[in-house]
């Protein structure tokens, strides 16, 4: 029985035989060619294993290696404590473009939304003394309309989605700079709204539980509510989502309106964590957050984008850096580490998903 | 002649397409197309590629309108699109490739676009009800006599072609529809796959749906349709029942072999 699949499996995949006898002739050393020799079935099962599970296996490497190594500073509550603070604005900012994603759209404007948005805060706070509740409110619906707008541009005027949050983006810098003047703005009652990102409830930083929360409800509205199930319904094929009675137009409004709400709340999250604002505090933040999700969409499903993900792939490099920040390696491995992490994961996952169609 | 028509049942017909066009830029894709379907019709629409047969099923179904011409449903004159519309007027459609989501389960497919929720409001606010929607396809398969195992826990993708297809078709039927549209649902099947599928078409005609099936394997038509039109060049060439006609002469005139005698005359014109 055994036999016969293996059989079937090289009949049905002619690289692997010739990927063989090309190995058994050049006699390689012993490594690679027993990898190579390696029956398809297995040698798939494993790389899909790999490409699934592998971001998971670094995390968990990296937590062990770096409590062995450095136990009396990284393996301490402390530690993971403000690992977790630092990767939270982040983390919202990256959950927030993950919806998008999910409905198949790229959000490039979300960093400048996030950087706009706390110094509009700011801004708000000392020019117009408005209250912090209600100035947060004003500056996070200012998000959620430029979200509206992104998705309006991209579904009812067509634009690629590449293109006009790029065009939005730019067009948010301009109101940034509008505002600012390009000069950080300077909070004049600082403590109370400080206190906002670094308090603390229960001991627990304000910032790492209003991440938990947003994760929670933004899980919970993709995976849960009618409106989620139609952003992933479009992000596999909107023409069938669109047959079936999907309001795909809606839906994708509803997701770019998501991602920029992120964006203005980490932006407020991060004005009251700076305690300033600053014109271009939060434009990383792009990079950074695709980074995760696509680090997120090679960790558990197979290439898709999804909450837990996303998560996974911020806390994987926010252990990283952690850990060799720690254990004192020079700064550059940092971005050494976080890009050659994205690439490897990316990679096995596709691969793996190659392997598995195969058989 | 008149009073004896081409369709025998003195019914009134259950939808009604009259003098339909369909003009893409400066090309006819349909021209001045008329039929009238009855309940418990199977109808085999075939034509050569570019015929018009899929452009009349996208009309029909909501995704295209037409530029000109008429659509009655039960004698009130409708417009068919969106396909939301369609849908509530008891149209369903089974496209080739685009019918189901391919991440989604077969449970999560027959609901999409109408799922069961808890809450009002907008719908990102209503909780999906999942366990009824898995029951509810589980039962509605059943009643079709349909096995697939894991419907609701495998997605789709992980499924043949054969149980794509009879999923696809159970959705339209699950919800009512009234008029079946098939877009080639036996393509790229197996032969017992294709069977299957065969037996379900017949099964739901046998229950009074109507169903206009796209199709290019005329011995399938032959096995389930017992009425055909052919398309060419965006014209309705032949409008017969399948016993008062044969394979060799609808092959001929989907090739063009064979031309109408006459003007073919819409058969839903009422001789005054």
């Amino acid at each position: 029985m055994a036999k016969l699949v293996v059989d079937s499996r090289t009949m049905a995949n002619p690289h692997a035989k010739q990927e063989r006898e090309a190995s058994q002739s050049a006699g390689l050393s012993r490594g690679p060619r027993a990898w190579l020799r390696m029956t398809g079935t297995y040698r798939s099962i494993l790389l899909r294993l790999l490409g699934t599970y592998g971001t998971i296996v670094v995390l968990v490497f990296m937590l062990i290696a770096f409590s062995l190594v450095e136990p009396g500073t990284f393996a301490t509550i402390g530690n993971f404590r403000n690992i977790l603070n630092d990767m939270a604005i982040g983390t919202i900012v990256a959950g927030g473009l993950t919806v998008p994603l999910v409905a198949g759209d790229f959000d490039l404007s979300i960093g400048y939304v996030a950087s706009f948005c706390g110094l509009l805060l700011v801004g708000l706070l000392s020019f117009n003394q408005l209250p912090i509740p209600v100035a947060i409110l004003v500056v996070v619906a200012i998000g959620a309309v430029i979200g509206v707008i992104n998705g309006i541009v991209v579904s009812k005027l067509g634009v690629n989605a590449f293109i006009a949050t790029l065009g939005t983006g730019t067009l948010v810098v301009g109101l940034n700079y509008a505002y600012s003047g390009g000069i950080p703005l300077q909070l004049t009652h600082s403590r109370e709204f400080t206190d906002v990102a670094i308090g603390r409830f229960w001991g627990v930083p304000h910032l790492i539980v209003i991440m938990t929360a947003l994760l929670l409800i933004l899980w919970v509205f993709l995976n849960r509510t009618v409106q989620g199930q139609h952003i992933k319904a479009i992000g596999i094929s909107a023409e069938s989502a669109r047959r079936a009675g999907v309001a795909v137009d809606h839906s994708r409004i509803v997701a770019f309106a998501c991602a920029s709400t992120c964006a203005a709340i980490g932006g407020v999250l991060m004005a009251s964590n700076l305690g300033s604002g600053q014109v271009t505090a939060g434009d990383g933040f792009m990079l950074t957050s695709f980074s995760a999700a696509f680090l997120g969409s090679a960790a558990l499903k197979e290439g898709q984008f999804h909450i837990l993900g996303t998560l996974i792939g911020v806390l994987t490099v926010a252990v990283g850096n952690n850990g060799l920040a720690m254990i004192g390696a020079p700064i550059f491995t940092q971005f050494l580490f976080a890009g050659l992490l994205l690439v490897v994961a990316v990679a096995l996952s596709s691969i793996g998903r190659r392997y598995g169609r195969d058989s | 002649m008149a009073e004896a028509g081409a369709i025998s049942p003195p019914q009134t017909p259950f939808v009604s397409v009259r003098g339909v066009k369909k003009t893409f830029g400066g090309v006819h894709a349909l021209d001045a197309v008329s039929f009238d379907l009855y309940t418990r019709d199977i109808i085999g629409l075939v034509g050569d590629n570019g015929a018009g047969k899929s452009t009349l099923i996208k009309i029909l179904s909501g995704a295209l309108e037409a530029t000109h011409g008429e659509i009655e449903v039960d004698g009130r004159p409708v417009s068919l699109a969106p396909p939301a519309e369609a849908q509530r007027l008891g149209v369903e459609t089974v496209y080739q490739d685009l019918s189901l989501i391919s991440g989604f389960t077969a449970a999560e497919n027959v609901f999409l676009g109408r799922e069961l929720a808890s809450g009002r409001g907008p719908s990102m606010f209503r909780l999906m009800r999942r366990k009824a929607m898995a029951n509810a396809t589980a039962q509605g398969l059943d009643d079709l006599h349909i096995e697939i195992p894991g419907l609701r826990t495998r997605s789709v993708e992980r499924m043949s072609g054969g149980q794509r297809q009879l999923v696809a078709i159970a959705r339209a039927a699950f919800w009512g529809g009234k008029l079946l549209l098939l877009d080639e649902p036996t393509a790229a099947l197996g032969v017992r796959e294709s069977r299957e599928v065969l037996e379900l078409i017949k099964r739901l005609g046998a229950r009074g749906l109507t169903i206009v099936m796209v199709t290019h394997n005329l011995e399938h038509l032959w096995q389930v349709c017992n009425r055909v039109i052919v398309m060419r060049r965006g014209r309705k060439v032949v409008d017969a029942m399948s016993r008062e006609t044969s394979l060799e002469e609808v092959v001929a005139y989907i090739t063009g072999a064979k031309e109408p005698s006459l003007a073919m005359p819409a058969s839903t014109a009422v001789v005054e």
